[in-house]
C-alpha cells in the first residue's frame, strides 16, 4: 500500500464517484433549461480534456488537433439532425442557394438517423487509425507528430470552408430541429441533454480510467516514459500509440455529437487551431496525468472564461496565456500535480517512511 | 494551347513567388529548431511583431519603408532573447513543453497586441513604384513579390555566411553536434542558444515586416504562417539546406496543383504529400542535428 493517499487506488475511484455523483446531483439542484444546456457544453469540454488526458498524459502522444475528430463528428451529427427535419425529397435549404438540387452522395447514408450517428464516430476514429498507424509506424512522435496534428487540422478546416455546396463552407450547419432518437426528443435545453452528456461522460471517464489500470494501459504509461526500452521488450510500440490514438479519437468524435446535439450548430469554427490548443490548456492546467483532474481543468478553465464575461475577454486570454506559461514551467503536473505534492508533504510529516519506497510508489500509480 | 502554355509558365514564377515566402517564413524558424531542437510556436507571433513594428515605427516616427526593416530586425530579436532568457532556456530537456510554453507566450504576445493597437487590420505603405508589376512576354509578377524572392536569397546568404564563415557560426554548429562537448571546449553553450534564439527570432521580424506588405497586418496574422513554417522545418530535417530545397519543392507544388485544382486542393494535397513523405523519410530531407531526435 502507497501512503500518499493520492496513489491509492481505492481512494482515486472514490474521488471519481464523489466527483460524478456531484455532477448527477445538478439537474436536481436547478431547473434553469439555459444553465443546465451550458453546464452540458462543459461536460462536453470535459469529456474532450479526459481524451486528451488519455492519449497525452497517459501516453505521452501530444494531440494538438483533437478538433479533427471533434469537428468530424459533430459535422457527422449535425448532418443526421438535418436530414431527420428533411421530408423525402427536398434537400437542406443551404444546398439549393449553393447551387446543388440532388442530395449528394456523401450525405446519403444520413437519412438513417443509426448510420449517421454510427457513421460521426466512426469516420473520425477510422481517421485516426490511418494517420495515427501511418505516423507511428514511422516512428514520427514527440513534437513532431504535434506539428503534423496541427497540420492536417488546418487542412481539414479550410477544405470545409472550400466545399460550401456540402457543407455551407464558413456558415455551418444549424439543423432546425432538435435530434429525436426513436421517441425520445433530446431538446438540448432541457435535463434530458444534461443527462445525455453525463452518461456519456460517465462511461468515457470511467472507461479511460480503466483501461489505463489494464495491462493495455501499462504499456501504455510505460512507453511514455521510454518508447526504446517498451520496443526492446518486444511490444509493438506503434500498434499501442494507434491504439490509444485512436480511442481518444473516438472519445473526441463522442463529445463532438454531444456538441452539435446541444448547440444545434456546427461550423469550421471547431477545426480552429486555437479551439484544439485550449483543449490542450484545460488539462495541462488541471494536470494532464490524471483523466479526473483534466476533467475539472476543462471545467474550472472554461467556467471562469464565462464567469469573466464579455468585457474582460480580453484580459483573460491575457491570464489563460501567463498561467500556462507558468504551469508548464513550474507545474508541469497541473493542479494534480500540486494537490499530489501537498498530499506526499503531509503523510510523509506525519508517518515516517522509507526513502526507497516512494519512487516504486510513485511509478506504480495509476495516473 | 500557347495560352495555357502561358499560364503554366506563369503558375511556376508564382510558384517561386510562394517559394519564396514559405522559405522567408521558416528561416528564422530553422535555425532555432536546427541549433536547439526548440519547437517555437511563438514564431508566427515574432512574425506579426515584425509587420507591427514596421507599422508603428511608420506612423509615430514616419520612417521610410526599408529604413524600418532593420528596426524589425532588432525589435523582434530583443523581444526574442528576452523570452529565451526569462522562459526557455529552463526547458531545453523537456522538448513538449517548450512546445507548449511557446504557445502560451503566443497567445499573451497576441493578445497583448490587440490591446495596445487594436483589433482592426493596419496597413504598411510602401513606395509606389514598389506596387507595380513587371510584365514579360505574358509573364507577370508584381515588383514587391520580386523584393521578397532577393530578401529569401539575402537571407539564406546572410545566415550561411554568420553560420559556416564566422567564429560565432563554428560555435553554434559544436554546440549544435553535441552540447557537453563543445561546452568542455569552453564554448558558452547557453550564450549561444540565447544568441540563436534572437537571431531566429529577428529573422521572423524581417519577415514580418515583409508580410506585413503582402497581407493585411492583424494581431492573428501569425497562425496562417507557424504551421506552414512548421511544415517546411520538419520536411527539410531542420537544416538551412533542407528548409531552402522543402521550400521550393512545396511553393512550386502548391503553385502547379492550385493550376490543375484550386488553393485550396493544392494545400490539402500537399499536407497529404508531407505525411507521406514523413512515413518514408521522418528525418526530414537533410537532418541537422545527427543525434537528435
Amino acid at each position: 500500500m502507497e501512503r500518499n493517499p493520492y496513489h491509492n487506488k481505492t481512494l482515486q475511484w472514490l474521488a471519481y464517484i464523489a466527483v460524478f455523483a456531484f455532477l448527477g446531483l445538478v439537474p436536481l439542484m436547478t431547473d434553469d433549461d439555459f444553465l443546465l444546456n451550458q453546464l452540458a457544453t462543459y461536460g462536453v469540454y470535459g469529456l474532450l480534456a479526459v481524451s486528451i488526458s488519455l492519449c497525452w498524459g497517459s501516453g505521452g502522444i501530444l494531440n494538438l488537433g483533437q478538433g479533427i475528430a471533434f469537428g468530424l463528428g459533430a459535422y457527422g451529427m449535425a448532418m443526421t439532425m438535418q436530414m431527420q427535419s428533411q421530408t423525402e425529397g427536398t434537400i437542406p435549404p443551404f444546398m439549393m442557394n449553393n447551387g446543388l438540387d440532388t442530395l449528394p452522395a456523401i450525405w446519403e447514408p444520413f437519412w438513417s438517423t443509426g448510420t449517421g450517428i454510427f457513421l460521426a464516430l466512426l469516420i473520425p476514429t477510422l481517421f485516426y487509425l490511418v494517420f495515427g498507424g501511418l505516423m507511428f509506424a514511422a516512428r514520427v512522435s514527440g513534437p513532431f507528430f504535434a506539428i503534423m496534428t496541427l497540420a492536417i487540422l488546418s487542412a481539414l478546416a479550410t477544405i470545409f470552408v472550400d466545399l460550401q455546396p456540402y457543407t455551407n463552407g464558413v456558415n455551418g450547419i444549424s439543423p432546425p430541429m432538435p435530434l429525436t432518437i426513436g421517441e425520445v426528443t433530446v431538446d438540448p435545453y432541457s435535463s434530458t441533454a444534461y443527462w445525455l452528456v453525463f452518461v456519456l461522460l460517465l462511461v468515457c471517464t470511467f472507461g479511460a480510467k480503466l483501461l489505463t489500470q489494464s495491462r493495455f494501459g501499462l504499456v501504455v504509461r510505460a512507453l511514455k516514459d521510454d518508447p526504446e526500452r517498451v520496443r526492446f521488450l518486444g511490444y509493438n510500440v506503434a500498434i499501442y500509440e494507434t491504439c490509444v490514438y485512436a480511442i481518444s479519437g473516438l472519445m473526441a468524435a463522442v463529445a463532438g455529437c454531444c456538441f452539435a446535439i446541444l448547440t444545434q450548430y456546427v461550423s469550421p469554427a471547431q477545426f480552429e487551431v486555437s479551439f484544439s490548443i485550449s483543449v490542450v490548456i484545460w488539462a495541462a492546467i488541471g494536470g494532464r496525468a490524471s483523466l479526473l483532474w483534466a476533467m475539472l481543468g476543462a471545467f474550472s478553465v472554461q467556467g471562469a472564461q464565462s464567469y469573466a464575461g464579455d468585457q474582460f475577454l480580453s484580459t483573460w486570454i491575457l491570464i489563460l496565456g501567463f498561467s500556462f506559461i507558468l504551469v508548464v514551467r513550474f507545474l508541469p503536473g497541473g493542479f494534480a500535480g500540486l494537490v499530489e505534492m501537498v498530499l506526499d508533504r503531509l503523510t510523509r510529516s506525519t508517518g515516517g517512511r522509507e526513502p526507497g519506497l516512494e519512487i516504486s510508489g510513485a511509478k506504480g500509480a495509476a495516473e | 494551347m500557347d495560352i495555357s502554355a502561358v499560364a503554366f509558365a506563369n503558375s511556376l514564377v508564382l510558384g517561386v513567388s510562394i517559394a519564396s515566402i514559405f522559405l522567408v517564413a521558416a528561416i528564422g524558424l530553422t535555425i532555432i529548431y536546427g541549433t536547439a531542437g526548440v519547437i517555437n510556436m511563438a514564431h508566427g507571433e515574432f512574425i506579426m511583431l515584425g509587420a507591427y513594428t514596421v507599422y508603428a515605427l511608420q506612423t509615430n516616427v514616419g520612417l521610410p519603408y526599408f529604413l524600418c526593416i532593420p528596426f524589425a530586425f532588432v525589435v523582434v530579436a530583443l523581444i526574442g532573447f528576452a523570452i529565451e532568457r526569462l522562459l526557455i532556456q529552463y526547458l531545453y530537456a523537456r522538448p513538449l513543453d517548450t512546445l507548449l510554453a511557446t504557445w502560451g507566450v503566443s497567445l499573451v504576445l497576441t493578445q497583448g497586441t490587440r490591446l495596445i493597437f487594436g483589433s482592426d487590420p493596419k496597413y504598411i505603405q510602401i513606395p509606389s513604384f514598389m506596387q507595380s508589376n513587371i510584365e514579360f512576354g505574358g509573364l507577370s509578377i508584381g515588383i514587391f513579390r520580386i523584393l521578397v524572392i532577393f530578401s529569401a536569397l539575402i537571407m539564406v546568404a546572410a545566415v550561411w555566411f554568420i553560420f559556416y564563415r564566422t567564429e560565432f557560426g563554428i560555435k553554434v554548429r559544436a554546440v549544435t553536434q553535441n552540447r557537453e562537448m563543445a561546452a568542455s571546449f569552453g564554448i558558452n553553450s547557453k550564450q549561444v542558444y540565447s544568441l540563436t534564439f534572437a537571431l531566429g527570432a529577428g529573422l521572423a521580424g524581417v519577415a514580418g515586416a515583409l508580410f506585413g506588405v503582402l497581407n493585411i497586418v492583424l494581431p492573428t496574422m501569425g497562425v496562417s504562417y507557424v504551421v506552414q513554417a512548421f511544415l517546411i522545418v520538419v520536411t527539410g530535417g531542420g537544416a538551412l539546406a533542407g528548409s531552402a530545397i522543402a521550400a521550393v519543392a512545396t511553393g512550386e507544388l502548391q503553385s502547379i496543383f492550385a493550376w490543375f485544382f484550386n488553393d485550396t486542393f493544392a494545400r490539402f494535397l500537399i499536407f497529404i504529400l508531407i505525411v507521406v513523405f514523413l512515413r518514408f523519410r521522418p528525418q526530414g530531407l537533410i537532418s541537422a542535428g545527427g543525434s537528435r531526435r
